[in-house]
C-alpha cells in the first residue's frame, strides 16, 4: 500500500504550500512561523496537545483570519485567504469535529444547500435526487434516500453525508477535524477506506486529530505541532508512536512543578460500580484523605460526565458512592456542597462564573446559605474570606468588586476555584483546572492544590494537561471509552505512558 | 485560545482596568438616581407646561394624588413581575388574565361573604404562579410563549364558565357589608387621602425590595438571573428560584385583579388587558435590564412613576388613548436600546 501511496503523491504536486504563517491573539502567538504543506493524494496529519495551535492552523486555512502573517500557496499560486468564501472558492472544504449539518431538513438539502437546482421558478426534483445520489456515492451510502431528514439517519451517516456535501464541491483540499471521535470501530474502518479512495483520486487531506493509532492508520505524513512552534514533520514509516509522543508533550514544562509525594490515609471516597448508561460503565475506586487522584482520559472518555454523578448533577443509573464510609445519594449539587464535595467546571464561562457579578459576589455564591443571619444576607461577614482568597491566589486586581467578566482568563479561572475554597470542601473534583491559563495562574493554582490535599482534603484531579496530571497526582486513573482501563502508581507515570495508557496502548 | 503562554496580557489588563472604572461610576449614577432624576425631569416639564398656560392643574396636590392613584395598580403588578425580569425570564404574559380571573372569582365567591372571596381569588393566583412555577421552572418551557399560552387558555376559562357574562359584586354578595367590604378595596383611604392600594404599593415596595437584596431566596435568585448555569452548578436549587419569582409575580398580580375589579364593580374578562406590556415597560425604563440579574425594586417603582407622570401629562395635554399606547411602546423600544448600547459600550455582555 504504501509504495502506491508514495507514487501516487508523487505524480501529484503540492496542493497547499503555508510558509511561515503566523498567526497572534492578545499578547500570545497562537501560531508562531509554521511551515506546512500538503501534496494532492496524500493524507498530512496534524497532531498535538490541547492548545498547540491545531486548530487555530486549521481555522487560517478555511479562511476565518484576515490577519494572519506569512504566505498560503495553492497550486503553486498564492492566495490570500481572509475569509471563508475566498476558501471554498480555492477548493478547500472543511469537516468539523461535531456535525454542522441541519437537523430537520433532508439529507438532498443540506448537501446541496447553496445550490440547490432549479427548473425556472421551481426546484429541479429530479435533478435534486440525482445530483445528491452521485455525491453519496462517494462515501458508500448510495442505498440511502436523499429525501430522507438528517434527523432519521445515524450520527456515523450523518458524519458521512457531511463528507459528501463537502466532495459535492469538487474540492482539491479536504480539512477533517477530529473526524472519528463519534464513530465505532467499525465505522472508523469504513471511513478509513473511503479517505483512501480519495487519496487515490488525488484529493489532498488534512487529517487533525489525537488519537495515534488512527494516525497511524490513515496517514501518509505527520506534522507535530506545539505551543503553536512546528516541532516537525515526519514521513509516518520512520516514526513510532513513542516518538510522537515525546515531540508532542516536550519537556521544557516539567522543571516548573514541584513534586509532593502522599501517603495513604483513610478512604474518603468510595465509588462502586458506578454506571451512567452511554457515559460511563461499573466504574469503581476509592480516594484518600489527603490524595490528589489524577484521572486522565481523551475527550469523550466519560471523565467529566462521572463528576457530574458524583456531585449529584446528573442521576446515576446504578452503583453506590460512600463518604467516610456512609453511602450517600445527592439529588442536586446543593447537597453535595452540604456534605463537603465540590465541583469544579471545566466550563468556566457558562458554568463555573456569572460574568456579570464582581468577584466578591461570585466567590460568595456556595455560601449564600452560610451567611444568612436571622433571615438577613450578611455580606460582610464573608468579606474577609473573599481578601483572603484574593491574596492567597494573588487575583490581580485584588478588588473585591471587579466585574469577573473582565478579569484576564488566568484571573477569572482564580476566581472559580476560589469560590470553592470559601465552601472549605473535603473532597475537591477539579476538573481541568488551568485550562487556558497562564504559566504564572497556573504555578498559583498548583500551590493552593497542594496546600488543600496537604491540610487531608481529597482532590480529584481531571485534566488533559499531562505534565500537570503526572506532577500533581499520587495515583493516576486512566479512563477510556466509560471505564477505568487502568491505575498507575506515581512511580509508573509519565507523560509518555499516561498518554499511551488513555490511547489504550502499552496495556 | 487555550494554554495562553508566559507573559499573557499586562497590556489587556490595563485596558480592563479603565473599563473597569468606568462601569463602576456611569453604572452607579444610572442605577441609583437615573430613574429618579428622569421622573423629576417629567416633573420639571410638567410645571413648565404648566407655567406657559398649554395645561392646567398639573401642580395641584388633587392631580400629584391623581398620579399615584392611577399608577398604584400598576405598580403592584411590575413590583412582582420584576423578580421573573431579574431571574432572568424576561415578563410573565398571564398578568392579564391572572388579574381577570382572580377578580372574577372573588365576585363570584361574595355570595358566601367577602373572605371567602377573597381566599378563593388568591388559591386561583397561586394555582396559575404554580402552573408557571413548575413548567419554566422545573421543565424549561420558553417563559414568553408559555406565560402567553397560559394567559390564553386562563381566557378561555373565564369566558366559558361565566359565558362571556359580565357580573357585578352588589348583585352576587348576600350581605350589604359583603359588597361595601370588596368596595373598599380600591376606596378605602388613609385621612382621607392616601388610597389602600397606595398603601399597599408602598408596602410591597419595601417588602421585595428587601426580599430582593437581603435574604438568601434575593441572592440566589440574583446569581441565577446573571447566570442561571453557573447557579445551578454553585449548588443552587435554580429550579425552585425561578419558580418562586413566578409565584411571587402571580400573587402580585392577584392583588392587582382585586383592586381593578373593587374599582370598576365588574368582574370580566377584560380586566387587566395591557397590563402586561405596563409592567414591562415600568421594570425595563426603572433600570432593571430584561437579561436578568440587573436592577432593584426602588428603581421599578421610579419606572412606575415615570409611566403614570407621562400618562398624566399626556391626558392633561389632551393626546388621545391610541397615540399614547403608540408613545409608551415607542419609549419602551428606544429605553431597551440605550441599555443594550450603553451596557456594550461598557464592556458587559447584553441588553
Amino acid at each position: 500500500m504504501s509504495d502506491e501511496v508514495i507514487r501516487s503523491a508523487e505524480s501529484f504536486g503540492v496542493a497547499l504550500e503555508m510558509k511561515s504563517v503566523s498567526k497572534q491573539f492578545v499578547g500570545t502567538l497562537a501560531v508562531d512561523n509554521v511551515d506546512f504543506n500538503v501534496k494532492a493524494g496524500e493524507v498530512h496529519a496534524l497532531i498535538g496537545e490541547n492548545g498547540a495551535g491545531k486548530s487555530t492552523l486549521m481555522k487560517m486555512i478555511a479562511g476565518s483570519f484576515d490577519d494572519y502573517s506569512g504566505d498560503i500557496y495553492i497550486n503553486k499560486k498564492k492566495i490570500d485567504l481572509h475569509t471563508p468564501a475566498h476558501a471554498k472558492k480555492n477548493g478547500i472544504e472543511m469537516i468539523y469535529q461535531e456535525l454542522s449539518l441541519a437537523m430537520p431538513l433532508s439529507i438532498a438539502e443540506n448537501v446541496l444547500i447553496g445550490r440547490l437546482p432549479k427548473k425556472g421558478l421551481f426546484l429541479d426534483r429530479e435533478q435534486i435526487v440525482n445530483e445528491t445520489k452521485r455525491c453519496l456515492e462517494m462515501v458508500g451510502l448510495d442505498h440511502l434516500d436523499p429525501m430522507l431528514q438528517i434527523e432519521e439517519i445515524s450520527q456515523h451517516e450523518g458524519q458521512l453525508v457531511e463528507i459528501a456535501k463537502a466532495l459535492g464541491n469538487n474540492p482539491h483540499i479536504l480539512v477533517m477535524d477530529e473526524p472519528t471521535s463519534a464513530l465505532s470501530r467499525e465505522e472508523v474502518e469504513r471511513l478509513f477506506s473511503i479517505i483512501h479512495n480519495l487519496k487515490k483520486s488525488g484529493l489532498a487531506i488534512v487529517y487533525i486529530s489525537h488519537h495515534l493509532p488512527e494516525i497511524f492508520e490513515v496517514a501518509d505524513r505527520v506534522t507535530v505541532l506545539r505551543d503553536g512552534k512546528k516541532i516537525g514533520t515526519k514521513g509516518i514509516n520512520e516514526v513510532t508512536s513513542g516518538e510522537l509522543v515525546q515531540m508532542m508533550v516536550g519537556k521544557s514544562v516539567t522543571e516548573f512543578y514541584s513534586h509532593t509525594s502522599h501517603t495513604k490515609k483513610n478512604k474518603r471516597l468510595g465509588v462502586e460500580e458506578l454506571s451512567r448508561y452511554g457515559f460511563f460503565h461499573n466504574v469503581s475506586f476509592s480516594a484518600y484523605e489527603g490524595e490528589i487522584l489524577g484521572i486522565c482520559g481523551l475527550s469523550g472518555a466519560g471523565r467529566s460526565e462521572l463528576a457530574r454523578v458524583l456531585v449529584g448533577l446528573d442521576e446515576k443509573d446504578s452503583g453506590k458512592v460512600f463518604l467516610d464510609n456512609k453511602e450517600i445519594i445527592l439529588k442536586n449539587m446543593g447537597q453535595a456542597v452540604a456534605n463537603g464535595i465540590i465541583y469544579l467546571t471545566e466550563n468556566r464561562n457558562i458554568e463555573g462564573l456569572a460574568l456579570r457579578l464582581d468577584v466578591k459576589e461570585n466567590i460568595l455564591a456556595g455560601l449564600i446559605p452560610e451567611l444568612i443571619k436571622k433571615g438577613i444576607y450578611q455580606e460582610g461577614e464573608g468579606i474577609d474570606k473573599v481578601n483572603e482568597l484574593i491574596e492567597e491566589l494573588s487575583i490581580y486586581p485584588p478588588d473585591p468588586s471587579r466585574i469577573v467578566g473582565n478579569l484576564s482568563g488566568g484571573n477569572q479561572q482564580k476566581v472559580l476555584l476560589a469560590k470553592w475554597m470559601a465552601c472549605e470542601p473535603r473532597v475537591m473534583i477539579l476538573d481541568e483546572p488551568t485550562r487556558g491559563v497562564d504559566i504564572g495562574a497556573k504555578m498559583t493554582i498548583h500551590q493552593s492544590i497542594e496546600r488543600l490535599s496537604g491540610e487531608g482534603n481529597t482532590v480529584i484531579l481531571i485534566s488533559s494537561d499531562l505534565p500537570e496530571l503526572v506532577s500533581l497526582s499520587s495515583r493516576v486513573l486512566i479512563m477510556r471509552k466509560g471505564k477505568i482501563i487502568k491505575e498507575m502508581a506515581k512511580e509508573e507515570c509519565t507523560e509518555e505512558s499516561v498518554l499511551l495508557a488513555a490511547n489504550g496502548e502499552g496495556l | 485560545m487555550e494554554n495562553t503562554k508566559l507573559g499573557e496580557t499586562t497590556q489587556e489588563i490595563k485596558q480592563i482596568d479603565t473599563r473597569a472604572t468606568s462601569v463602576n461610576i456611569i453604572g452607579k449614577v444610572i442605577h441609583y438616581a437615573g430613574i429618579y432624576a428622569v421622573a423629576l425631569l417629567f416633573l420639571l416639564a410638567g410645571i413648565i407646561l404648566q407655567s406657559f398656560g398649554i395645561i392646567n392643574n398639573f401642580l395641584t396636590t388633587q392631580n400629584m394624588m391623581n398620579i399615584l392613584d392611577a399608577v398604584s395598580m400598576l405598580g403592584i403588578v411590575a413590583v412582582g413581575m420584576a423578580f421573573v425580569t431579574y431571574s432572568g425570564h424576561f415578563a410573565d404574559l398571564s398578568v392579564p388574565t391572572t388579574m381577570a380571573l382572580t377578580g372574577i372569582i372573588a365576585v363570584h365567591m361574595l355570595q358566601y361573604g367577602f373572605l371567602p372571596a377573597i381566599i378563593a381569588a388568591v388559591m386561583a393566583g397561586l394555582l396559575i404562579g404554580l402552573i408557571n412555577a413548575v413548567a419554566v421552572g422545573k421543565y424549561k418551557a420558553n417563559p414568553i410563549i408559555w406565560t402567553l399560552a397560559v394567559n390564553y387558555v386562563t381566557l378561555g376559562v373565564i369566558r366559558l364558565v361565566w359565558v362571556n357574562k359580565q357580573i357585578y359584586p352588589d348583585m352576587i354578595a348576600k350581605t350589604q357589608r359583603a359588597s361595601d367590604l370588596f368596595d373598599s378595596i380600591y376606596r378605602l383611604r388613609f385621612f382621607n387621602k392616601i388610597a389602600l392600594p397606595l398603601v399597599i404599593l408602598i408596602v410591597l415596595t419595601f417588602v421585595l425590595n428587601f426580599v430582593m437584596k437581603r435574604t438568601k431566596f434575593g441572592m440566589q435568585l440574583k446569581m441565577t438571573g446573571s447566570a442561571q448555569k453557573a447557579a445551578r452548578f454553585s449548588g443552587i436549587n435554580t429550579e425552585r428560584i425561578i419558580g418562586m419569582a413566578f409565584i411571587i409575580c402571580a400573587l402580585t398580580a392577584t392583588l392587582a385583579g382585586l383592586t381593578i375589579t373593587s374599582l370598576s364593580r365588574v368582574g370580566a374578562w377584560y380586566n387587566g388587558t395591557g397590563y402586561d406590556f405596563k409592567a414591562v415597560t415600568s421594570i425595563v425604563i426603572g433600570g432593571m435590564t430584561l437579561a436578568g440579574g440587573r436592577g432593584t425594586i426602588i428603581g421599578v417603582l421610579g419606572g412606575v412613576l415615570i409611566i403614570g407622570l407621562m400618562n398624566n401629562i399626556m391626558t392633561l395635554l389632551g393626546v388621545g388613548t391610541f397615540s399614547q399606547d403608540m408613545i409608551r411602546g415607542l419609549i419602551f423600544i428606544l429605553v431597551v436600546g440605550i441599555n443594550a448600547k450603553s451596557l456594550r459600550s461598557m464592556g458587559r455582555d447584553d441588553a
